[in-house]
Order: C-alpha cells, then sequence, then structure tokens
C-alpha cells in the first residue's frame, strides 16, 4: 500500500457496472461459454505482459462445486484488472497472477462471486483488497486509513464465514442425524408407495 | 395380529390428531380375524394445524394450471432459482445463480445418494424429519429427506390425477381410504388413519402368504377392508387378479413400474373401474397420469418445471427423446433443481398443458439386429404391450443372444410374446429364461458394444 492508486470510488463503480459477459458461465468441462484462461491472458497482454501456459492452467476447473465460484470471480477481478488506470500503471505479471489466482481463491470460498458486484461491502472489499496485493492504496487515504479500512471490511467478513462454514457443517450432521432416527426411519403414510 | 406389543406404544407420535372414529378404524384393521402380520408401525404424524393445510393445498392442487409450455419456464422459475442458491449448502457452494437457467449444472440420483444432507434448506426444522428409502436397481441406494406433510400432499395429486378419470373420493369415517399393496418376499406394512378424509382407513398390506395365518385370508381381509382405492404396483396387481375377491374399489392406482395395457385392461375389467398408471418417484412424488386419450402422461403437479436433456445435459428440441428433469416440486425438504431423473420421454403441449410421451424408465438400451440396424427398447414396449405382463426382462448377450425372462406364472405367454417379437426380431431366434426374482428388475438390458446410444 505504498504507492498512490486510483481513486477508490472508480473502481467501485466499475464493479457495479460489470458487463454481462464478464457475469457469464465460467468453462469447466464441457458446460459454460467463458474460457478463462484465455480471459486472464487477455487482461495480462493489456498490462504489457505474458505467462506461460503452465501458470494459465491454474485458471481451469474440472469440477463446478470445487471451481466455478472461483473462475466467475477471477472474471469478475479480471474486469477490475482492465480499469484504465491500472492498465496505465502497467502492472507486473507476478502480481497480477497472485491477485487473480491466490487472494481470489479465499474470497471466492466464501461468498458467490457475483455478491462482489451487487453489493456495495464486497465492491469494496474486492476493490481493496486488489489494490492492497498490488502496493497501491485508494487515492486520499493514508497508508494507515488504507490499512485500518482493509482490515475492517475484510477482518468482519472473514470472521462471519468461519462462523458460517462451522454452522454449515453442524448442520449437514444434524441433518443426517435427524434422517437416521427411528421415527424418521418409519416414515408417514402416503397413499402411493414408490 | 401386530407385533406392536399389544399396547400400540407410539400411537401419540405416530396420529397426534387421533380421535374415536380413527381409533376404532385403527382397531378394526389391526384385529380383524383375516388380518395379516403387520411387520412395521408408521402413521400420518400430522398436527391438527397441519390437517387444515393440506385441505387448503389440497383445493389449491385441484384448481391450478400448470402454468408453462416446453420451452417456456414457468414465472416462478427465477424466483425458485435464487431462493435455492441462497438456502440450500450445495447450491451456496457453487456460487451466484447463473444468468441463464439452462447453465445451472443438473444433479442426478447419484448426487443425492452420495449425501442428502447438502441438499437441504437451511431453514427446514429437523425435529419431524422422515425419510424415504430407494433401494433401485441402478446402484446408487437413495435416502430422501422428507416430511410429514410432504408425505400427505401426494393425496393432493392422486385425487387431481381421479379427478380426471371421473372419480371424487368420498370415504370417511368408519371406512377405508386405501390400501397399499407389495408382493415381496419383505415389505414394510402396517396401518394408519388418513384425518383429512375423516379417518377413514390406510392398511399397508404385502400379499405374499409369508405374512399371513392363511392365505385365503387375504381376499377376507380385502373385502372386509372394502377400499375406496387400491394402490400398488404391476407386480402386486397380478397377484391380486388370482385372488377371488368380491370388494368393488372406485380406482386402482399403479405406481413405480410400466403398466403394459394388456395388464391394464385385465384389472380394469375384473375391478370394473378405472386403473391409472402413475409416474411418481420418492425424489419428486406423483409426477404424471396416464391418459388414453392423449396417449402419454398428463403432468400432476403446478410447481413442477420439466425439461428434456440430452445426455450433455443440454435441451433437446420438442419432440425429441431425452432425460425426464425436474424443477421445484412440493417438497420442502429438498427443492429440485434440475434434477436429472434417469427417466426418458418427450415433452409434448397440449391444451391442458404439457404431457410426457412415450415413457420409459433408465437409459434406453438399443438391441442390434442381424442386419445390424438398432432398435430401442421402447419398440419392445409396444410390441408386448398386449400381453398382461406384470413384468420382464429382455436382455442381448455380447455375441447378439437375445433372452426375453418372464415370471414363472408368465411363461404360458412364451409363445405370443416370441411371435410378436418376431415383428421386430424377423427371425432371429429369442430364448425365454424364467424371472426368478420377485422384486422389482431392471428390464432392458445389453451386454453388446453400442447398446447404451
Amino acid at each position: 500500500m505504498i504507492h498512490p492508486g486510483p481513486v477508490l470510488e472508480t473502481l467501485t463503480h466499475r464493479l457495479a457496472e460489470t458487463p454481462s459477459e464478464f457475469l457469464a458461465e465460467p468453462r469447466i468441462g464441457n458446460s459454460g461459454a467463458v474460457v478463462v484462461a484465455a480471459l486472464v491472458n487477455d487482461v495480462l497482454l493489456m498490462h504489457g505482459a505474458r505467462a506461460p501456459a503452465a501458470d494459465l492452467a491454474r485458471f481451469e476447473e474440472s469440477d463446478p462445486k470445487l471451481g466455478r465460484n472461483r473462475l466467475a470471480l477471477v472474471m469478475i477481478a479480471s474486469w477490475l484488472l482492465a480499469d484504465p488506470w491500472l492498465i496505465g500503471a502497467a502492472i507486473a505479471q507476478p502480481a497480477l497472477l497472485e491477485v487473480l489466482d491466490v487472494d481470489l481463491r479465499e474470497l471466492a470460498a466464501g461468498a458467490p462471486a457475483h455478491q462482489f458486484v451487487r453489493d456495495p461491502d464486497r465492491r469494496e472489499e474486492l476493490a481493496r483488497i486488489v489494490l492492497a496485493r498490488l502496493g497501491l492504496r485508494p487515492q486520499g487515504e493514508t497508508v494507515e486509513q488504507a490499512t485500518d479500512r482493509l482490515s475492517s471490511i475484510s477482518g468482519s467478513e472473514r470472521r462471519r464465514l468461519l462462523k458460517e462454514s462451522r454452522a454449515a457443517n453442524e448442520r449437514a450432521r444434524k441433518v443426517r442425524e435427524a434422517l437416521a432416527r427411528k421415527a424418521a426411519e418409519e416414515s408417514a403414510d402416503k397413499w402411493t408407495r414408490e | 395380529m401386530s407385533d406392536d406389543h399389544g399396547d400400540h406404544a407410539g400411537d401419540s407420535e405416530r396420529y397426534p390428531t387421533l380421535g374415536e372414529a380413527g381409533r376404532r378404524m385403527l382397531d378394526f384393521m389391526r384385529s380383524h380375524p383375516a388380518a395379516p402380520l403387520f411387520r412395521n408401525a408408521s402413521g400420518n404424524r400430522l398436527l391438527a394445524a397441519e390437517v387444515d393445510q393440506l385441505r387448503q393445498f389440497e383445493r389449491e392442487i385441484g384448481a391450478a394450471p400448470v402454468g408453462w409450455a416446453p420451452g417456456q419456464p414457468p414465472d416462478w422459475l427465477a424466483a425458485h432459482v435464487a431462493r435455492t442458491f441462497a438456502d440450500v449448502p450445495h447450491y451456496r457452494q457453487l456460487g451466484s445463480p447463473p444468468l441463464r437457467f439452462e447453465d445451472i449444472a443438473p444433479v442426478s440420483r447419484a448426487d443425492f445418494a452420495a449425501d442428502i444432507a447438502p441438499f437441504v434448506p437451511d431453514q427446514v426444522p429437523l425435529e419431524r424429519l422422515i425419510n424415504f428409502r430407494t433401494t433401485g436397481t441402478t446402484g446408487h441406494p437413495l435416502l430422501i429427506a422428507s416430511h410429514p406433510v410432504v408425505a400427505a400432499r401426494y393425496l393432493a395429486f392422486h385425487k387431481r390425477a381421479l379427478r380426471r378419470f371421473g372419480v371424487e373420493l368420498t370415504h370417511g369415517a368408519g371406512q377405508v381410504g386405501v390400501v397399499l399393496l407389495g408382493f415381496q418376499r419383505a415389505c414394510f406394512t402396517y396401518v394408519s388413519v388418513t384425518p383429512a378424509m375423516g379417518e377413514s382407513g390406510l392398511a399397508k398390506i404385502n400379499l405374499h402368504p409369508n405374512d399371513w395365518r392363511d392365505p385365503a385370508d387375504r381376499a377376507r381381509y380385502l373385502d372386509a377392508l372394502a377400499p375406496e382405492v387400491v394402490a400398488g404396483d404391476p407386480i402386486s396387481f397380478t397377484e391380486l387378479l388370482t385372488l377371488p375377491l368380491r370388494m368393488r374399489p372406485r380406482a386402482l392406482i399403479s405406481v413405480s413400474m410400466l403398466l403394459l395395457p394388456g395388464l391394464r385392461a385385465q384389472l380394469e375389467q375384473r375391478f370394473g373401474c378405472p386403473v391409472l398408471d402413475i409416474y411418481s418417484l420418492n425424489e419428486v412424488g406423483p409426477v404424471g397420469v396416464f391418459d388414453d386419450a392423449a396417449r402419454g402422461h398428463v403432468l400432476l403437479q403446478p410447481g413442477l418445471y420439466v425439461e428434456i436433456l440430452d445426455s450433455r445435459g443440454q435441451p433437446v428440441a420438442a419432440g425429441v427423446r431425452g432425460e425426464i428433469t425436474v424443477t421445484g416440486g412440493f417438497n420442502f425438504c429438498l427443492p429440485l433443481l434440475r434434477y436429472r431423473t434417469g427417466d426418458y420421454a418427450s415433452l409434448a403441449a397440449m391444451a391442458d398443458g404439457p404431457l410426457l410421451l412415450g415413457l420409459s424408465g433408465r437409459s434406453p438400451v438399443r438391441y442390434r439386429l442381424d442386419n445390424g440396424e438398432w432398435i430401442n427398447n421402447i419398440d419392445i414396449t409396444h410390441a408386448l404391450k398386449s400381453l398382461p405382463l406384470a413384468h420382464f426382462g429382455f436382455h442381448q448377450a455380447a455375441d447378439g443372444a437375445l433372452t426375453l425372462r418372464l415370471a414363472p406364472a408368465a411363461l404360458y405367454l412364451a409363445d405370443q410374446a416370441r411371435i410378436l417379437l418376431a415383428s421386430l426380431f424377423g427371425a432371429q431366434l429369442v430364448g425365454v429364461a424364467v424371472l426368478a426374482a420377485e422384486d422389482k428388475v431392471l428390464q432392458y438390458t445389453s451386454d453388446r458394444d453400442g447398446a447404451l446410444a
């Protein structure tokens, strides 16, 4: 966050206006339209960078349950990284790949990707995380202000997610137990049985 | 006879609203001198407020049209998708709902079989969860999450189907509403009452002689119960035809398996009432009822959207056969989103709603003719439709040899079956073997390469 970056609102506004092509289905196996690795390659080229095929392969997935949401978020972040101010800053390839791969994996585990377009808090979170990873801070903010704001918006979200994830595991266990009870096994009246 | 230790412990949980009429009905069904051995216990488990809600539900289902046409999704679809992606852990894990409905990845029986818990919405209370199990023949035993209200809702769809055949149910207190028949070595059997029908009786019985002190008691008991409806499958109905019965039910309802027109005609003639062939699945409930005039299954659930998908999960053009895939439903413990049923049909539009044509269970199987052509299993169903067969198996070995398997009681039909099959296979020899299992079998199988189209 050493260097001053763009005005935060230009990025959050850009996210709010994400074109529908960037919200389409990522290609996984035989389904989905957008080949995300190719999209990432395009963004790198816009920044004057290139990446070997092995690096781009990090943006391919075979299981929708594990990978669909992450790839959907990579598509949204690709749109964000094509912001004219950021293009003008010619971000280096390793930093771009790091933010698109590592940081987004964590974010995608916690919320549906399209919330980073539709929800104001999530838009701000994504914009701040991308800037921080690129060593930038929002224009008009000090390093301390930018750090505080990021940790506040991101930290509370992380705590909520952790709680939700524990609750989800607990809930699944309780559903299995409830279905195995004697009364559940006895079932109830239907006028026909398949 | 009852194995419930005589004191019927647990009746208050199984029948929370039980009144005097219901108590007398349970006693009558349990204590009748010809009663079978009831091996299990179950009940309606409905609370008083739920009984009122069910009556309202029945009125709504009776009146509601199926508000969509093939290729034109219903109005409620978008809200259902949004709710399911928000409330159901499996879908939440996928992220945001796709912009296009067709991009939602379908789920199949294997997904439910692996773990049903992630498909149960967050807000479903767990205290009164029940399950329905399906062993199936596809290698994926299923445990379906359900609720007493969901189970009781079946009746609303049966009434909708019966109305199509001019039957309005009238039975109430002191009468038996329905007898559910099985004919298996092991079968879940019990008695109950239906609160929304004045506590009329419900008995689930097994016609297998093992469950009776005297096999002749089967007819005595059924005549004593004189149910308004008898529900079963082609196997139990075939056994029913062997009994010297006087009962006159107002309708027979067949579920679970293909009901050939030959058997249906025999049943209609014998009992003098309509025989409904209902396509129903544990995962979905009653989907459609066969209508002779329409020559297909008319859909029964206003809240169920049906698509036909190809093997890659893409919707097929109108009139093309593919896998029946359903969205919506009435089980609030298991909201469905593009659930691939494993059954095949094509979809057509009719004046009063969509229709499933040429329904057949499980993956289509092709059979290779000597001249190198392939024919579909549905052609075999058509060829044999005039025979009163309860069930059969048809197999092609890797070397091309064909075998028709018939139950011992149906072997007398073997020559007729061979003649009918000659219209398809010409001079190719069709061997006949005995179908030993009394339980349900996978009807069409093949070991030939390319048989699973």
